[in-house]
């Protein structure tokens, strides 16, 4: 319910193909390509990682690689920066907890 | 070492339009962005923009962009992406990360294009997912397709807030309110107006006190505040809202020039730290500019002028441009950004508070509180006598009310009947002898949609308005809605009697209502009458 | 010698304040507080508050709290905030990690 199915100016947004990933273990769409953010955010997705001190919800916050907040575990990479990084087919996405994932017990799944 | 004659850092509007200047003169040229994409924010700017001909205005920003980029490519520029200089060093030496490695480039000239970065407020509970940059929903909405969200409150009166919040409802979202800590509106009025008259309250002097929500947030609370800017008690206003996006000013990223050594100075004016350069944009360093927002937080269109200068200036530096020509061509640039330094927005004037034009009409006091004329405003600036000897018919009326540079609908009338003359901070004048003829290309040509068509005599006890209309659904013939005043307030039912669409009005439909005759100078929107504006 | 530099200057001491548990850094999660505090313990400029606190030394490198961090000096110190240098900039600008930073690229023309 957030894309933008039609623009007034731009028209159709253009879209990569539609590929699956898994965001927690959960399997979710979005189109290739897209930033990882974009296709969390068409999913509902808010909250991307936890802060290692005081444990509070970071999501999208600049949009533009710029202030780290959007960081994620991908691939089992810690803070990649899920702004600015193009989503791929079969992309193992997790939310960051401090520096690592966050665990998520199967009953979420 | 890769050697060129001249690195740009950063490939937006002022980076590009340097380098390709420098190549057109017989440089090797090289840019370096961090991004994905080229053209900096060009391509989430989708309004119309400002300024005359050779600024560019009326073309929407995103198609500057592209001709930028075809202009770059023809012009024999290397355009690196990905590509993040990470350090500067003496002798005009870069490094930069592309991909895994870092790789070193050499260069004689080097010029800085590196734009801005937005400033932010802080406000309890300002760290939630879904309270956002003002470019971060630019980015998601105009790049990616995305909503940033379904309620939207924006913080930032500026033209960035302006223009963002009319993008957000272009997108489909809702704009609850417009707040702005300061006594004043911003930005351009004519910006204002286009929201205010869609039905979204402005708060002046007000600030976020709280965002709400423990995983996102889910509301927003706002307080009056007092001169020296603090919450005043009691006043507090509550809004639920999904996303609360910030667009309170934006400051030069100018570190890679403090880091190469320029001198630099802090000038609140410019946005903060910029270097100390000639007009040229060479900063203490010789052959190394700056260009665009890096050195003075301005506007895309000054950006490319300013952009094109350092290129000449480059080009001569090293001898590829002889110093009468650089000469010549500098001085032809310096006429078009001169103009765009003009009026009330220039960057001389900033913060300002005009008490008249310089025509000598007092300015609008409700335009700068609100964000749309009153009543008492519209005898002043639109007394129909005044504009037009034409006694009958559909006539043109211009709402736009505060010197800026734009002229666009000077040239758009074939009819000559919109007089702006040699100052293109000039307010637009109907000529006495108005042979409008309705064709709306005035309308189209309005970078602050700010142009009607109104003709009283429509039908006995009706008037005809025609506005225009960038928002979807596009509203059908014969349908049926709401006729909303400048401030957004229902007035009357209004009937679509007419839908134009047009290549020559550049995705700004025109749109005619009928309305009873009373309303011919108050109707200014459209609302239709099962769906909210813009959803 | 800036009088900004100049230790023996009696700033008053630190009062607590109704914000002071906002955030400012966001990646290092350094308060309001934390910062006036160690303005008052003698810190008065951007690059001893990042060593001091670590506020701008996180993720994102101070490009979202650099200008409020010298707001809040100039306010305790009751100068204006041009008066205070920004931090230092040095390479490398942005994030990067050892293993790219490490793989430079040496070709000799």
């Amino acid at each position: 319910m957030n894309r933008i199915n039609e623009h007034p100016i731009l028209g159709e947004p253009e879209k990569g193909q539609l590929v699956s990933f898994y965001m927690d273990g959960k399997p979710m769409e979005g189109y290739a390509g897209e930033p990882i953010a974009v296709a969390l955010k068409a999913a509902g997705v808010m909250t991307h990682r936890y802060t290692q001190k005081n444990h509070e919800p970071r999501g999208i916050f600049c949009a533009i690689g710029r202030c780290t907040d959007c960081v994620m575990i991908v691939d089992g990479v810690p803070n990649i920066r899920t702004c600015i990084t193009p989503l791929v087919s079969g992309m193992q996405i997790q939310t960051q907890d401090g520096v690592t994932a966050l665990e998520v017990s199967d009953e979420t799944l | 070492m890769k050697r060129y004659d001249l690195i740009v850092v950063g490939a937006g509007p002022a980076g590009l339009s340097a380098a390709i200047e420098a190549a057109r003169c017989g440089m090797k040229v090289a840019v370096f962005d961090e991004n994905a994409k080229p053209g900096g924010q060009l391509f989430k700017q989708i309004h119309k923009f400002f300024g005359s001909k050779e600024h560019q205005a009326k073309i929407r920003g995103y198609k500057i962009g592209e001709t930028l980029l075809a202009e770059a490519d023809e012009s024999g520029v290397e355009v690196f992406l990905n590509a993040t200089v990470a350090g500067i060093y003496l002798d005009k030496e870069v490094l930069v990360q592309i991909g895994e490695a870092m790789t070193h480039f050499k260069a004689d000239t080097i010029i800085i294009a590196t734009g801005a970065a937005e400033n932010m407020v802080t406000f309890d509970g300002w760290t939630l997912p879904g309270v956002i940059g003002a470019g971060a929903a630019q980015t998601m909405m105009n790049l990616y397709g995305i909503k940033p969200g379904q309620r939207v409150l924006m913080l930032g009166s500026g033209n960035v807030g302006l223009v963002v919040s009319f993008q957000l409802m272009q997108a489909g979202c809702e704009v609850v309110a417009l707040v702005d800590a300061a006594p004043r509106i911003g930005g351009y009025g004519v910006h204002a107006a286009k929201i205010a008259r869609s039905g979204v309250p402005f708060y002046l002097s007000h600030t976020i006190t709280k965002a709400d929500g423990t995983d996102c947030v889910t509301g927003v609370t706002i307080a009056e505040v007092d001169e020296a800017f603090t919450p005043i008690p009691g006043t507090e206003k509550h809004f639920d809202v999904d996303t609360i996006c910030l667009a309170v000013g934006l400051s030069p990223m100018s570190q890679l020039l403090k880091m190469a050594g320029c001198n630099m100075v802090d000038d609140p004016r410019r946005g903060g730290q910029v270097p100390l350069v000639s007009e040229n944009g060479q900063t203490s360093i010789p052959g190394l500019f700056a260009a665009g927002d890096v050195s003075g937080i301005e506007e895309a269109s000054s950006a490319m002028i300013g952009g094109r200068m350092s290129g000449l200036a480059a080009a001569a530096y090293l001898g590829f441009l002889s110093e009468q020509d650089k000469d010549k061509r500098l001085a032809d640039l310096e006429i078009a950004l001169d103009s765009l330094h003009q009026g009330m927005f220039a960057p001389g004037s900033k913060g300002q508070a005009f008490a008249k034009t310089d025509e000598g009409i007092a300015v609008s006091q409700s335009l700068l509180k609100k964000g749309y004329l009153d009543d008492t405003d519209l005898e002043r600036f639109f007394h129909r006598s005044d504009q037009t000897d034409k006694k009958s018919g559909i006539h043109p009326v211009i709402e736009c009310t505060q010197n800026i540079p734009c002229n666009p609908c000077q040239d758009a009338c074939t009819r000559g009947c919109i007089k702006i003359g040699k100052t293109i901070t000039a307010l637009p004048r109907i000529d006495a002898a108005n042979s409008c003829t309705g064709c709306g290309l005035c309308i189209a040509s309005c970078s602050g949609q700010a142009i009607f068509l109104v003709d009283e005599d429509y039908a006995p006890g009706y008037a005809s308005i025609t506005l225009p209309y960038e928002f979807l659904p596009l509203p059908q013939k014969g349908q049926l809605g709401t006729a909303l005043s400048r401030s957004g307030q229902p007035l009357s039912t209004a009937e679509i009697i007419d839908v134009r669409s047009a290549k020559a009005f550049d995705h700004t439909t025109l749109v005619t209502i009928k309305v009873p005759v009373a309303q011919a100078m108050t109707a200014r929107f459209f609302k239709p009458a099962t769906h909210a504006a813009g959803q | 010698m800036k009088s900004i530099n100049d230790r023996s200057q009696n700033i008053g001491s630190f009062v607590s304040q109704a914000d002071d548990t906002i955030i400012i850094c966001r990646c290092e999660e350094i308060t309001k507080g934390e910062i006036r505090q160690a303005i008052h313990d003698g810190m008065f400029t951007v690059n001893e508050i990042r060593r001091y606190l670590r506020a701008g030394m996180g993720l994102c490198q101070g490009q979202t709290c650099g200008k409020l961090v010298k707001n809040l000096i100039a306010r305790e110190l009751c100068v204006i905030p041009d008066q205070l240098d920004p931090a230092t900039s040095r390479s490398p600008m942005r994030p990067v990690e050892m293993k790219v930073l490490g793989n430079e690229e040496v070709t000799h023309v």
